[in-house]
């Protein structure tokens, strides 16, 4: 059983609240849930709404079925929404919103309080048991606002209508972009500067409270431009270092991709997307910088470029981001959007808690920064370690860190960075495989459509058809390896992305001569559901 | 250090006497080559750390100073140098020299100001004076010139100095003591440029400079001497405003690594529901 929840209403409603206290005691109630929104780019006002799937079983994508329940705080939510609800379905709007907020003002002498009856109702709905939440609400007046709920529940005979049985074992919350802080703090990053951009602050937000108890340092800077070159600066002296921006933000820091390509300082860049071109929708998803990441900065050297589509594959990611960029001595780029960013989802997966360190070597006086090596990889250190000075450079330069316009070395300088690219390809994440190797049809996806692509397999194939899907967490480089023994060239391959042109179909192309036969690809500023991408592949098969 | 390196630079260029200055500020100061990190952007001033035997980050044009504070946050015992010329600071990383200064963390902005861009060949700088033709001017430029030690005091610099090329002992005492202060230091240089610049030459200087004998602590009376410019321009420490807290950093970075135990302990504070 699953109940599927919409709360809508105008911004500064209390949506976020209600979500937050609803997940928080999901949680602690060991239910499985997943949660994400579609909010406007504003304070007050507009349309927001929330979204629940919760479940008996472990669930990371919307259903996209009709919604048991809707709440709707604004009259836009019954417009909008109350056509997609189920059958017999609970619709709360009104008259009934009304009451509880006159019950909030009236019984508790607080308008916030009608955050938690609703919640109290939601539960009643799914039916909870009051005895159970006693259990983890320790403070009087808060049960009280949520016995008030279940009250409101029963009056409306809205009480078990929806039941879920609670049976998560593990009980870690995370939403995509604290996946991505906590692995990021994981790969010993130590320096974060970053300039505020939705949908990529939270991470700032949760880097910064990190900092508070941790030996992190956040710095918000004037610009995305300042960020990343503070990060270079961390980097150079000593410490793993990173930026998070979205589109707009990344597009100024370009030119300093290229600076940490040629100066060979280590950097992690996470770009959180949504809809461009320009500020586009500055609060909803795509996976449309892609291209743009791939071609950022000017000359040629090398990077990587990850899209992890779940909680503990951003956990990974990020992490090992930290040990690639140094081994490598380059910037690696994370990709996420909105949509994983702004997703609440409770995690089955172990997640790891060693930490990685940067290796400090010590050099003499003769220390070359850009020694010529066989691998292009010159051995690093940090200034003030020895009496190795530490000399770096954006002009072309001479193994010292001199500035040279010798054209031969300029060559061989060339040939040093590409050389790391080269090994930079036998160091790849594998695609994940799910459903039937032997199907004629697979679905190729990348990112955040992971957990969406996934869950469509499994219905398709309950209902008697064979398919199989990749998905790709390194996006660049791609090798041959990463697509070894999945007979590609036999299948049909259907694409599935969040974006207008098919830009992942495009590299594959390009990469490695795989071609895609269609392509399903939304790119209105939300997700696909389950149900839609399973509707959208059954018209290509 | 002695670094004898052939430059990039003109004969008779202001950078030399500038280099002269810098190195025996540096050879004076209780501080190792080790322990010295130079920033810079782009230009020929910009080239001023490859000619020191020093540490340094030769970074993008306009960019020396995040690289500068960057380095100051992660390693606060480094000194910490951001090197560069009036186009790379004032004007493509202006930005940045506005809101370093408001964040007042213990670095030293160094600028080679010749009031041209050099290496473009000629072109007007945010320094450069009404009126004055070159290639991209060909009628006279026709913006009123940054004044960047007003602008420094305005937003609250806690040191600002005005040093000249052509006096290179008084510009290492500057220099030396914009270093040694605690907090944002500024020195701007008067830099002639022998090529592109016919107006502030040497000479022009010469005739102008006077040594200011010690800095005044009144900000609106540091605005006065930092706004003289004409007949007679002051050089020295014109601002000095010690006992501005100094931005640093609440623990030690480098060398303290996050543990596994912090890690478990923000995993079961922020991401279990149950201890």
């Amino acid at each position: 059983m699953e109940c599927n929840l919409l709360v809508g209403g105008e911004a500064g409603q209390g949506l976020a609240s209600i979500e937050i206290e609803l997940t928080t005691l999901l949680f602690r109630l060991n239910y499985c849930y997943f949660a994400t929104k579609n909010y406007m780019s504003r304070i007050r006002g507009g349309h927001n709404f929330h979204m629940f799937r919760i479940s008996d079983q472990p669930v990371y994508a919307l259903s996209g079925k009709p919604w048991n329940m809707i709440i709707a705080l604004d009259d836009e939510t019954e417009t909008r929404h109350k056509p997609a609800l189920k059958d017999g379905g609970n619709f709360l709007a009104g008259e009934q919103i009304r009451e509880i907020e006159k019950a909030a003002t009236d019984t508790y002498h607080n308008p916030v309080a009608s955050n938690t009856i609703i919640t109290g109702i939601i539960l009643a709905t799914m039916g909870v048991q009051t005895e159970a939440i006693e259990k983890i609400v320790d403070d009087p007046l808060h049960m009280e606002q949520i016995r008030t709920g279940f009250a409101f529940s029963g009056n409306w005979k809205m009480t078990k209508r929806f039941p879920v049985i609670a049976q998560s074992v593990n009980r870690l919350q995370f939403d995509g972009n604290q996946a991505l802080a906590f692995g990021a703090l994981l790969g010993g990053c130590q320096f974060m500067a970053a300039y505020p951009m939705t949908p990529a602050t939270s991470i700032m937000m949760y880097v910064t409270r990190a900092a508070l108890e941790m030996p992190v340092h956040f710095e918000q800077a004037e610009d995305e431009i300042s960020a990343v070159n503070m990060a270079l600066g961390a980097s150079y002296a000593g410490l793993r270092a990173m930026v998070a921006t979205s589109g707009g933000g990344f597009a100024l820091m370009t030119e300093s991709v290229s600076l940490s390509g040629m100066t060979e300082t280590p950097i992690v860049i996470i770009d959180a997307q949504r809809p461009g071109p320009s500020t586009g929708l500055p609060t909803r998803t795509e996976q449309g910088d892609l291209n743009f990441v791939l071609h950022a900065g000017h000359g040629e050297f090398p990077r990587a470029v990850f899209a992890p589509g779940s909680i503990d594959e951003a956990v990974i990611v990020a992490k090992n981001s930290f040990d690639l960029a140094d081994r490598y001595q380059m910037p690696v780029i994370i990709l996420t959007d909105q949509y994983f960013a702004d997703s609440m989802q409770i995690v089955e997966e172990q997640v790891p808690t060693d930490v990685s360190d940067r290796d400090y070597r010590t050099f003499d006086a003769g220390y070359k920064r850009y020694q010529l090596t066989a691998d292009g990889i010159s051995p690093l250190t940090y200034p003030g370690l020895s009496d190795a000075l530490v000399r770096v450079d954006s002009d072309e330069h001479t193994e010292e860190g001199a500035i040279t316009e010798d054209l031969n070395l300029r060559i061989r300088m060339m040939d040093k960075r590409l050389k790391k690219g080269e090994l930079l390809r036998k160091d790849a994440r594998m695609p994940g495989f799910f459903g039937d190797r032997d199907a004629d049809v697979f679905l190729v996806c990348w990112g955040s459509n992971k957990s969406i692509v996934k869950e469509a397999v499994e219905k398709i194939r309950a209902g008697g058809r064979q398919i199989g899907a990749l998905h790709f967490s390194q996006v660049y480089p791609l090798t041959q390896e990463m697509v070894a023994g999945y007979d590609l060239s036999a299948k049909r391959l259907i694409g599935i992305e969040n974006n207008a042109t098919g830009q992942f179909a495009g590299l594959l192309k390009r990469e490695l001569d795989i071609k895609m036969s269609d392509l399903i690809l939304k790119y209105n500023g939300e997700c696909f559901t389950v149900l839609e991408l399973c509707r959208l592949i059954q018209e290509k098969i | 250090m002695e670094s004898k390196i052939e430059t990039a630079w003109c004969p008779g260029c202001g950078n030399l006497g500038i280099r002269n200055a810098l190195e025996t500020a540096l050879q004076e100061l209780p501080v190792t080559a080790k322990n010295i990190v130079f920033t810079s952007g782009i230009g020929q001033a910009a080239k001023m750390p490859h000619y020191l035997d020093v540490n340094y980050f030769n970074g993008l044009h306009g960019r020396s100073i995040p690289l500068a504070v960057g380095i100051k946050l992660a390693r606060p015992e480094l000194t910490v140098i951001a090197y560069s010329g009036d186009g790379c600071i004032y004007g493509e990383g202006g930005n940045h020299f506005i809101h370093t200064i408001r964040k007042n963390i213990d670095i030293t902005i160094l600028v080679s100001d010749n009031k041209v861009y050099g290496l473009t060949k000629g072109q007007s700088s945010p320094t450069t004076d009404m009126g004055i033709k070159n290639s991209l001017d060909p009628a006279g430029n026709e913006n009123t010139p940054l004044n960047p030690l007003s602008l420094a005091i305005s937003m609250g610099a806690p040191f600002v100095a005005r040093g000249f090329a052509g006096e290179p002992e008084h510009l290492k005492i500057i220099i030396k003591e914009a270093i040694l202060f605690p907090g944002t230091a500024l020195v701007d240089i008067l830099q002639p440029c022998v090529t592109f610049n016919r107006i502030n030459t040497y000479q022009y200087y010469r005739e102008r400079v006077y040594k200011l004998e010690s800095p005044v602590a009144d900000r609106f009376e540091a605005m006065k001497i930092a706004e003289t410019w004409g007949e007679r321009i002051p050089i020295g420490i014109i601002y000095k405003h010690e006992g501005v807290p100094v931005r640093g950093i609440r623990q030690n970075l480098f060398g303290n690594p996050v543990s596994e135990e912090e890690m478990i302990r923000l995993l079961t504070a922020r991401h279990a529901s149950r201890v």
